[in-house]
């Protein structure tokens, strides 16, 4: 039996393959039960997750973009067994996470979580470095070795350990407690770690450092990535694989480029329509969507997106769109993509 | 009245309008915060003009003096903590100085702002139609029938659907895009001259940003206001402004129209900051950024206040504040490493 330390020194090994995703989620869902009246009784559901299925694939970066409500910060909580989903499970390396499988100390060691605040993130009373090295203590490492990889670690993330060290979250700037909250996350050598708007309370200089220093580390450490954002463009320049969300459901999914040159789900157009343009000689005149989301309480029937959707028909209200082929790799959530949909734009894009 | 700053320093734009006076003249305003352990330089020295009908962007991070250069045309600054100096006027009327009751006319009826968050901004416990009824008594004391017919008329101009029912919504009961525009309707409920914005589309989701920042460059264009609106997003600013002005440690580093200045930036302060904008097609590349931070504002550096970042930093950039100079027509810049334009 090898020592906590010798344990904790490098990521746990590879079982599936290469072939087999690090990680599956299968069909997850989660409502928030609404309690009011007078005696406190459940008066309907925040359907904030509702049958998310994806694949994430060894070594690459998922990013997963949607407005406030959209459920992606949910999602990322529920993968990382921070709340009880509803239903469905999560597959990390072929092994279910729960009874019966991975216990949540085991699965914790391989997946972790950066935030996006990053004051709130850190314990103010522990020192970086405490904060640091305080999982691996939880997992068996004595105290001094522990120390050491968290002045190892704060050296890769780009903070000089003997100025550091010492210092409380509180006496350093936001970019800085962002890199002590990646250093921290990368502390049990985890496979996977999800990203929630990493750099979104970031300002634009310190947004592209921290930025620059993720892709090193990802390369570093052989790491996989789940980005969560609300930033299109930020999602644009770090994924691989890019997965939009609408009202808690799956809008689209596919490769990057696809997504983004050619989107076949009318919200992921809208969505990357509204993007300022960069260039003053060609700005707007109308706005691609009108009026906000819908509230999550009472998502429209069928598909979700209908009621500010410009090829929205009658049968749009009827029918929950299914995930069909837009392309290589590219799935879309929309009648239109789903040949015998009964969508008058259906069978010409059914080819 | 207070002495002009040396003629060089004037903007260009004001020579364009007609008026003799602009709505905005700001000549080398000062805003200290003093407190027993410290005092913080927040604005040192900023100079600009705003026409009528002219929409200037402030651009720049956190700390960078650009919220609190916009609190104080308004005077809005914690009256105790704040000490300011130079000369500030609005439609005419002096704010250095003026008596409290002035300022009190002179905001909502003159000068009004938006605020990035309209949930903090909004009284919970007053509907929509009171708190705009409420401005326009207070500046106009017309009869409460008048005031309520001209607060479901904003709710119509600012494009709320169902108006006169969402007259007698509380801001709890309105989604984000409809708060911020009841507080844009509130703003201008008493046909300001000028409109000043701290980040109002910061707290939105993409869809919705677009649709406000259209709003407010259309209502800017139709009713023939002022705008000066804050912000750190440069696509933002690119969207509404006619011209930006990029600001640094309290102080304005680079002014110009919005399309000369977002091709070809000239300080290299704001030249790293549209390097580190990430935008379509960096993809596989790396991101170029600024090494260091910005100076500790307790303490302000004697010379350019970017000079520890700068790529170009020379001697020369030590020992005094590179002044602000014009080496492109329409252009201004405060350094010394941008040449002049043969």
């Amino acid at each position: 039996m090898a020592s906590p330390q010798a344990l904790l020194s490098r990521p746990m090994p590879d079982l599936g393959g290469p072939a087999q995703p690090l990680l599956s989620v299968r069909g997850l869902t989660k409502h928030f039960p609404l309690k009011g009246g007078l005696l406190n009784r459940a008066r309907g559901s925040v359907q904030a997750v509702d049958d998310v299925s994806f694949d994430l694939r060894k070594g690459e970066t998922l990013g997963i973009v949607g407005e406030s409500g959209c459920g992606k910060s949910t999602t990322s909580r529920l993968i990382m067994a921070l709340m009880q989903p509803t239903a469905g499970e999560v597959i990390f390396d072929g092994q279910s996470v729960g009874p019966g499988g991975l216990t949540l100390k085991e699965y914790r060691r391989q997946v972790q979580m950066v935030f996006q605040d990053s004051y709130a993130s850190l314990n103010p009373r522990l020192t970086i470095e405490e904060s640091i090295a305080f999982a691996p203590q939880v997992h068996g490492l004595p105290r001094r070795p522990a120390v050491e990889r968290a002045q190892e670690l704060m050296a890769a993330v780009g903070l000089e350990p003997a100025q550091f060290a010492r210092r409380y979250p509180h006496e350093l700037s936001g970019g800085q407690r962002q890199r002590i909250n990646i250093a921290r996350a990368l502390a049990l050598r985890p496979r996977l770690i999800i990203l929630d708007e990493p750099v979104s309370a970031l300002d634009k200089s310190v947004e592209a450092q921290v930025l620059n220093l993720l892709m090193d580390l990802k390369e570093q450490y052989g790491l996989t990535y789940l980005f969560i954002s609300h930033d299109l463009n930020v999602v644009h320049y770090v994924s691989d694989r890019v997965l939009v969300m609408y009202l808690g459901r799956v809008a689209e999914f596919g490769p990057v480029d696809a997504l983004y040159e050619k989107p076949a789900h009318p919200y992921t157009a809208a969505l990357l329509a509204s993007r300022p343009s960069m260039d003053p000689e060609r700005r707007r005149s109308e706005p691609p969507l009108s009026g906000d989301p819908p509230n999550p309480v009472n998502p429209p029937s069928g598909c979700r997106f209908r009621t500010r959707c410009a090829l929205a028909e009658a049968v749009c209200a009827g029918t929950v769109p299914p995930l069909a082929e837009a392309g290589p790799g590219h799935r879309a959530a929309c009648l239109v993509h789903a040949p015998g949909s009964g969508h008058s734009k259906a069978t010409a894009h059914a080819a | 009245m207070p002495p002009d700053a040396p003629a060089t320093l004037v903007a260009p734009a004001a020579a364009t309008a007609s008026a003799p006076e602009p709505l905005v003249h700001v000549r080398g305003l000062n805003v200290r915060f003093v407190s027993r352990e410290a005092t913080v330089h927040a604005v040192n020295g900023v100079d600009f003009d705003l026409a009528q009908n002219e929409a200037l962007c402030i651009l720049g991070e956190s700390g960078s003096g650009k919220s609190v250069t916009l609190r104080a045309l308004m005077r809005l600054n914690p009256p105790k903590k704040t000490v300011m100096s130079g000369t500030l006027r609005v439609g005419g009327q002096d704010v250095v100085a003026a008596p409290e009751s002035a300022m009190a006319d002179l905001r909502g009826r003159v000068v009004s702002m938006i605020f990035q968050e309209p949930m903090t901004a909004l009284d919970p416990v007053f509907t929509i139609g009171r708190q705009i009824a409420e401005t326009i008594l207070r500046h106009e004391g017309t009869s409460r029938a008048e005031a309520d017919r001209r607060a479901l008329e904003l709710l119509e101009l600012v494009q709320i659907p169902s108006a006169r029912r969402r007259l007698a919504a509380y801001p709890h009961e309105l989604s984000g895009g409809l708060r911020q525009r009841a507080m844009i309707a509130i703003a201008l409920s008493c046909r300001p001259k000028l409109l000043l914005a701290d980040e109002p589309t910061t707290a939105l989701d993409a869809t919705v940003q677009i649709q406000i920042l259209l709003l407010l460059r259309r209502l800017q264009q139709e009713l023939g206001m002022g705008v000066i609106f804050v912000t750190h997003d440069l696509g933002v600013a690119g969207e509404v402004a006619d011209r930006i002005a990029v600001m640094y440690a309290g102080r304005f580093i680079e002014e110009g129209p919005v399309g000369a200045l977002m091709r070809g930036p000239l300080h290299p302060y704001a030249r790293g900051l549209m390097g580190a904008t990430v935008h379509a097609g960096l993809r596989g590349q790396r991101l170029t950024t600024i090494p260091g931070a910005p100076p500790d504002l307790r303490d302000p550096p004697r010379g350019c206040a970017f000079a520890p970042r700068c790529p170009l930093v020379g001697e020369d950039c030590l020992p005094a504040v590179p002044a602000l100079r014009s080496p492109l027509p329409g252009r201004q810049v405060r350094c010394l490493r941008v040449e002049d334009a043969a």
